[in-house]
């Protein structure tokens, strides 16, 4: 009987592993066809000179990568890129967090203002893009518009037609977004926090705020890491709303990293300058993410 | 009970999917839903031939293609085709990568030039001399498709650019349309000073500024400019003529002739043509379409608008008469279609002058098959000014190889928007050019 036992054990293993092939299998094929082959695919392309309309390649190693880092347009989508990470995560996850716990206040008509607050995140990016091109035209857009009516005419602007107010003037609408999906996210994990300790902490005297420095923040703190990474992750492979209000223009001044690969790839035929500037973005992505999850890994470890 | 809701709930999803997918699936000639994998594959389906094409006509111009296109199906009962409409800005790209996927349609839409060659060079074009009568086309029209005396295209229609002006609005100020650089100076003065907008402009695509300075190269240095530049056997892109325009866009600009922010609005959707129906503009430079775009968004407002010439400039080599156009649609044919005989007899149908015909007289267009009438009185101007036309520039981003094309249009936007000066914009395009182009 005991000398059985290993055996037993191990054909449980294996059966439970194949088990757990069966059901994880369909999965991990379609994964690994549809996103693990392409990484690999791309940068197999961009080791090459090509058009992208017919099937001849010319081998030229890393001169692609070369070229990319002598690109000054592509710098400034680096800068671009960063200026949009750091303004997503400086407004949409605060801004997403204030709007979670107002709009839960149990005030009259609180629910209106819950579905008002959630509409940005249901409209078609493009509907998005055409609303705010015409809120921002020069001439006849409300904004401007308004701003005339309160007396401030000269902050007037061509918000999308000077480079210094475009990439602004897109940032903004992309965070007005963006922002709905971080309230609903934090709101689920403000939720998530069991009311006798709320409770406890009432009966105990402490005042809203120290309940919200010292019981809801540290307990959402993993959520909040979360929508970090999914901010910055986002705003490294944005792309929608910068190509249908301003195309990256004018002047470069709201290109982005994937503005820049789709032009080149489509526009000027260069498919395998293209597919360097894509693995690019996906090495920078990866980096960051595991920077962000790293250092949330030893704070975690450190602090709590 | 709860277990028969779900499984209700999950066949209607079931069924609402495969219906939505059958619809879509099942249209042969459908404009809003192109199936590109399923249209580009001939197969002979109950006996039938399909080929597929694919345009980018809108409004009356896709009416009368696609009656075109039934009335050839009546006429070859064994040939069915399926016709695809896909967006102006979303073309380039669909058609690259079916292009690159090695799925293209059989029949398929260009403009001619420097796009169509990079297909050509691709070998994705049938060649189509000896297979079609080049003597029925316009000169200037199947020269676009030509490359080294070999045809790889069929044209239809042509698209001239000239000013369109508000009639009223000049009237009631007493101003005459410009002939020349300083007359426009003039007008723009008087009709600021009148608080009106003298010239739309929606530059965020970039091709509408870039008329201005193909216009002013060409009335500048004279016709031939561009093709010693883009041919390398004569002055380059860095030649004075171009400076001088940059340099003239950059006086309308500082003058304020232009309405606020044109580097960001967009044409398509029309936001400059809303300032002349608003009264807040009074004229705009653009292609012949621009008249069935208004009729479309304004109908009537076409009989207020008047057209003229793009004015000369003093002390420069061209007339009044040379003119800046394109070629569109010129239709070929992929060199992979599996019904090459049958495709080149689609080709031939639909530049035909029967389809021209209907065309100018529905859709205010100017035609490029020899022989076609003008009826109405827009087309018939336009078909003047074709006709004493001594030189018909085509568009330079249609011209040049995509690369340098691009170029042309970020450098003509950065002058327009003053990030850049008009000697930087002409190198910049030179040096683009020696490595490109040669020499």
């Amino acid at each position: 009987m005991t000398s059985d036992a290993p055996n037993i054990r191990g054909r449980n293993k294996w059966n439970k592993g194949l088990f757990l092939l069966c059901f994880l299998g369909p999965a991990l094929l379609i994964y690994g066809v549809y996103t693990v082959y392409p990484i690999f695919a791309t940068f197999y392309y961009s080791l090459f000179d090509w058009t992208g309309i017919e099937s001849a390649k010319t081998f030229i190693g890393f001169d692609n990568y070369a070229r990319l880092l002598g690109d000054s347009v592509f710098h400034r989508t680096l800068s671009n890129n960063l200026i949009l990470v750091v303004a997503s995560v400086l407004t949409q996850i605060p801004l997403g967090l204030a709007l979670a716990l107002l709009l839960y206040a149990p005030i009259k008509g609180v629910r209106l203002y819950r579905t008002v607050y959630f509409l940005p995140l249901l409209m078609s990016t493009v509907a998005i893009a055409i609303l705010w091109t015409f809120i921002y035209d020069p001439t006849i857009g409300i904004l401007n518009n308004l701003l005339a009516d309160i007396g401030l005419d000269s902050w007037q602007r061509s918000w999308l037609g000077e480079p210094d107010t475009a990439l602004g003037a897109v940032v903004a609408t992309i965070c007005w977004q963006y922002t709905p999906f971080y309230m609903i996210l934090l709101r689920a994990a403000i939720a998530g926090i069991p009311d006798e300790i709320t409770e406890a902490a009432r009966i105990d005297g402490c005042t809203s705020w120290k309940s919200f420095t010292r019981i809801t923040l540290p307990l959402i703190m993993p959520t909040i890491v979360t929508s970090c990474v999914l901010s910055v992750i986002g705003s490294l492979k944005y792309f929608d709303l910068i190509y249908v209000m301003t195309e990256g223009g004018p002047d470069s001044s709201t290109e982005l990293m994937a503005t820049y690969m789709y032009k080149q790839a489509f526009s000027k035929f260069s498919m395998g300058y293209a597919s360097a500037v894509s693995f690019s973005m996906f090495v920078i992505a990866f980096l960051v993410a595991l920077a962000i999850l790293s250092f949330d890994r030893s704070r975690s470890r450190g602090g709590a | 009970m709860k277990k028969w809701m779900i499984l209700v709930c999950a066949f209607l999803l079931a069924a609402l999917t495969a219906c939505g997918g059958g619809a879509n699936g099942g249209k042969a000639d459908n404009a809003s839903s192109p199936q590109p994998g399923e249209s580009a594959s001939a197969k002979a389906e109950g006996g039938k031939k399909k080929l597929s094409i694919w345009h980018i006509e809108t409004g009356v111009r896709q009416e009368l293609l696609e009656a075109s296109i039934k009335e050839f199906m009546k006429a070859h009962p064994d040939i069915e085709v399926e016709a695809v409409q896909i967006p102006n800005d979303a073309y380039k790209t669909k058609l690259s990568v079916s292009m690159g996927g090695n799925n293209p349609p059989d029949l398929f839409h260009s403009w001619g030039g420097g796009w169509l060659k990079q297909f050509i060079n691709a070998g994705q074009v049938m060649e189509l001399t000896g297979k079609i009568d080049t003597g029925l086309y316009l000169p200037a029209a199947i020269g676009n498709a030509t490359y080294d005396g070999k045809v790889y295209g069929a044209p239809l229609l042509m698209s001239l650019t000239q000013f369109f002006y508000n009639k009223e609005i000049f009237e009631k100020y007493g101003i005459e349309p410009p002939k020349t650089f300083d007359e426009l100076l003039a007008v723009v003065d008087k009709l600021k000073t009148e608080g009106i907008t003298p010239i739309a402009l929606a530059n965020k695509t970039k091709w509408p500024g870039a008329l201005y300075l193909i216009y002013f190269a060409s009335r500048i240095g004279g016709p031939d400019v561009f093709t010693e530049a883009y041919e390398r056997n004569g002055r380059g892109f860095n030649d004075e003529t171009f400076v001088k325009a940059g340099e003239l866009i950059q006086q309308l600009v500082d003058r304020g002739a232009f309405n606020k922010g044109f580097n960001g609005l967009q044409y398509d959707t029309g936001q400059s043509r809303q300032l002349l129906y608003t009264g807040k503009a009074a004229m705009e430079l653009q292609v012949s379409s621009y008249i069935s775009n208004v009729q479309a968004e304004m109908p009537g407002f076409e009989k207020k608008l008047g057209i003229f010439p793009f004015p000369t400039v003093e002390g420069g080599k061209g007339s009044a008469t040379d003119l800046v156009g394109g070629v569109s649609p010129v239709f070929s044919v992929s060199s992979g279609t599996k019904y090459p005989d049958e495709a080149v007899e689609l080709l031939k149908w639909l530049t035909s002058k029967k389809l021209a015909q209907q065309m100018v007289d529905k859709a205010g267009v100017v035609a490029a098959v020899k022989g076609v009438e003008y009826r109405d009185e827009y087309t018939q101007q336009l078909n003047e000014m074709l006709n004493q036309a001594q030189h018909l520039q085509t568009f330079y981003d249609q011209t040049l190889p995509p690369a340098l094309a691009e170029l042309h249009k970020d450098t003509t936007q950065a002058l327009f928007g003053k990030t850049m000066t008009p000697a930087d914009a002409a190198q910049h395009m030179e040096d683009a050019a020696k490595k490109a182009l040669g020499k």
